[in-house]
């Protein structure tokens, strides 16, 4: 059945599989990583850790944003969702507690640091729907784009730079945005006008009653999908052990666990100093590549004014959303070996290559547009006590239902 | 009857599988061959939806073989 050293051509010691030890190699390459980083600023290391994590968790969660939409409208299915839900009232409360210390009072005007608040503009609302489009068209959003990339699809890196050319592109047309759209437009931040208290409280109860309105569309014709129990057998301390290493590494984790553990990755990434962002540093590596052949960006107006994932020209390599979208890689790279899920996909239709390069480019624009993607301006700006996480949910929905109707003539 | 989607990524591979299921003569099993660990759970669904009994199994690195089997006992009700 498995043939391990024809899928690697490796020769490996007798019982150890080739992709565990390349797991394991590329476990210490990223452990190199963070030293490396370390030596620049402590926190480096720290963010390489939590991009590996963060890797680990979507790979072994099958963590898709664009399935947890997809699946609702298409199937009724909830699976996902709830797992994403999970997450952001794991982090709603680790967020809460994390701004009471960096701001203790809220009700004077600033927002506290680094919170995903993002002006409830058109271009909110425009971005919302363009990347729901995009993610359905591509079959992943942006963290799941880079996370399928270190399970093997060439896909993957196709929409990958689909997105780096949708935003280089959005950068282009950013100061117009931001005159007529984002400049002008309102930010609503709960905590100023109902404390850190009641801001907690209402995202709490906001996501009580999403989870409510899940488990209603699931009555209404859905399927449920049975996650998989492990076996009543289980009694020796060995077979209890071989049963958590096959649930940890075997095994796909449910979708609730994945969404707890990232909610959690997200809370330790905002105290170390941001929440969990892709796409802010994904547009400075497009924009970067895009100068070199001379079609960079000019000066960008009002970013300094914005927090989430504004669109970014210049910096050095090291900084802490390269370690996070870097390490995301390599820790999904290492999951998949370590479950010896990896796998070279190579996609057999050619027209699949276009929809992940224009889906790509949806994304692209549109996360710009939108100041995140769907971890930026939806999973981290939910608990960032913020309206705006809330709005761009409702795009995103738009957005998929377009694109379901789209790849439905695509065969 | 075998239907090979290796390559192919949410939906496609859940979508060639309920018209694979569609054209399933009565009796037989369709074995559907995958290479999307997702598209494992959305199969399942089309599967549930459709009356289908399915068996997955490991086939190789990163790859699966879904057996999928008409449930003459559930009654098929869409």
């Amino acid at each position: 059945m498995t043939k391990p050293s024809a899928a690697l051509g490796a020769v490996a010691p007798s019982g150890v599989h080739p992709q565990t030890l390349a797991g394991l190699l590329v476990l210490a390459s990223l452990a190199i990583l963070m030293l490396v980083g370390s030596r620049a600023d402590p926190v480096f290391g720290m963010f390489a850790v939590l991009g590996v994590g963060i890797g680990v968790t979507l790979q072994r969660s099958r963590f898709c944003f664009n399935s947890a939409f997809r699946d609702l409208i298409q199937f009724r299915s909830g699976r996902t969702m709830k797992g994403v839900i999970v997450g952001m009232t794991v982090a709603t409360a680790g967020f809460g507690v994390h701004m009471h210390n960096l701001l203790p009072n809220p009700s004077l005007g600033p927002i506290a640091p680094e919170a995903h608040v993002i002006p409830l503009s058109v271009a909110l609302l425009v971005g919302g729907i363009l990347f729901g489009i995009g993610m359905v068209v591509a079959g992943g959003c942006t963290s799941g784009s880079l996370y399928r990339i270190g399970e093997g699809y060439l896909a993957s890196w196709v929409s990958v730079a689909g997105i780096l050319a949708g935003l280089v592109l959005v950068s282009h047309h950013w100061n117009w945005w931001w005159q007529h759209a984002i400049r002008r437009a309102p930010v609503v931040w709960l905590p100023r006008y109902l404390g850190y208290g009641g801001a907690v409280a209402a995202t709490l109860i906001g996501l009580g009653l999403a989870y409510g309105l899940v488990l209603w569309i699931e009555s209404r014709g859905g399927v449920g999908v049975q996650e998989f129990t492990a076996p009543a057998s289980v009694r020796s301390f060995h077979e209890k052990l071989h049963e958590i290493v096959a649930a940890v590494f075997g095994r796909g984790w449910p979708a609730p666990v994945g969404g707890a553990v990232l909610g959690f990755l997200n809370v330790l990434s905002y105290t170390a100093h941001m929440p969990w962002r892709v796409v802010g540093e994904l547009s400075r590596w497009g924009n970067a590549a895009a100068a070199v052949v001379g079609l960079g960006p000019g000066p960008l107006q009002g970013t300094d004014e914005l927090s989430a994932c504004v669109v970014t020209v210049g910096g050095g390599v090291f900084t802490h959303g390269f370690l996070l979208n870097v390490g995301l890689i390599g820790g999904s790279l290492a999951a998949a070996l370590l479950a010896h899920e990896f796998k070279w996909r190579i996609p057999r239709r050619p027209v699949r290559y276009l929809q992940s390069l224009f889906g790509g480019a949806f994304m692209g624009y549109g996360s710009g547009l939108a100041l995140g993607c769907t971890a930026g301006a939806f999973f981290s700006a939910v608990p960032s006590l913020a309206v705006n996480g809330w709005i761009f949910a409702m795009a995103l929905v738009a957005g998929a239902s377009i694109g379901l109707r789209a790849i439905h003539w695509i065969p | 009857m075998l239907l090979d989607v290796r390559g192919e990524t949410c939906p496609y591979p859940m979508k060639k599988a309920i018209e694979a299921m569609e054209r399933l003569p009565v009796g037989e099993v369709l074995e559907v061959l995958v290479d999307h660990p997702p598209a494992i759970d959305t199969i399942r669904m089309a599967a549930n939806r459709y009356g289908f009994r399915m068996n997955v199994e490991p086939a190789g690195s990163g790859e699966w073989r879904i057996y999928l089997l008409r449930d003459t006992i559930t009654e098929v009700t869409r």
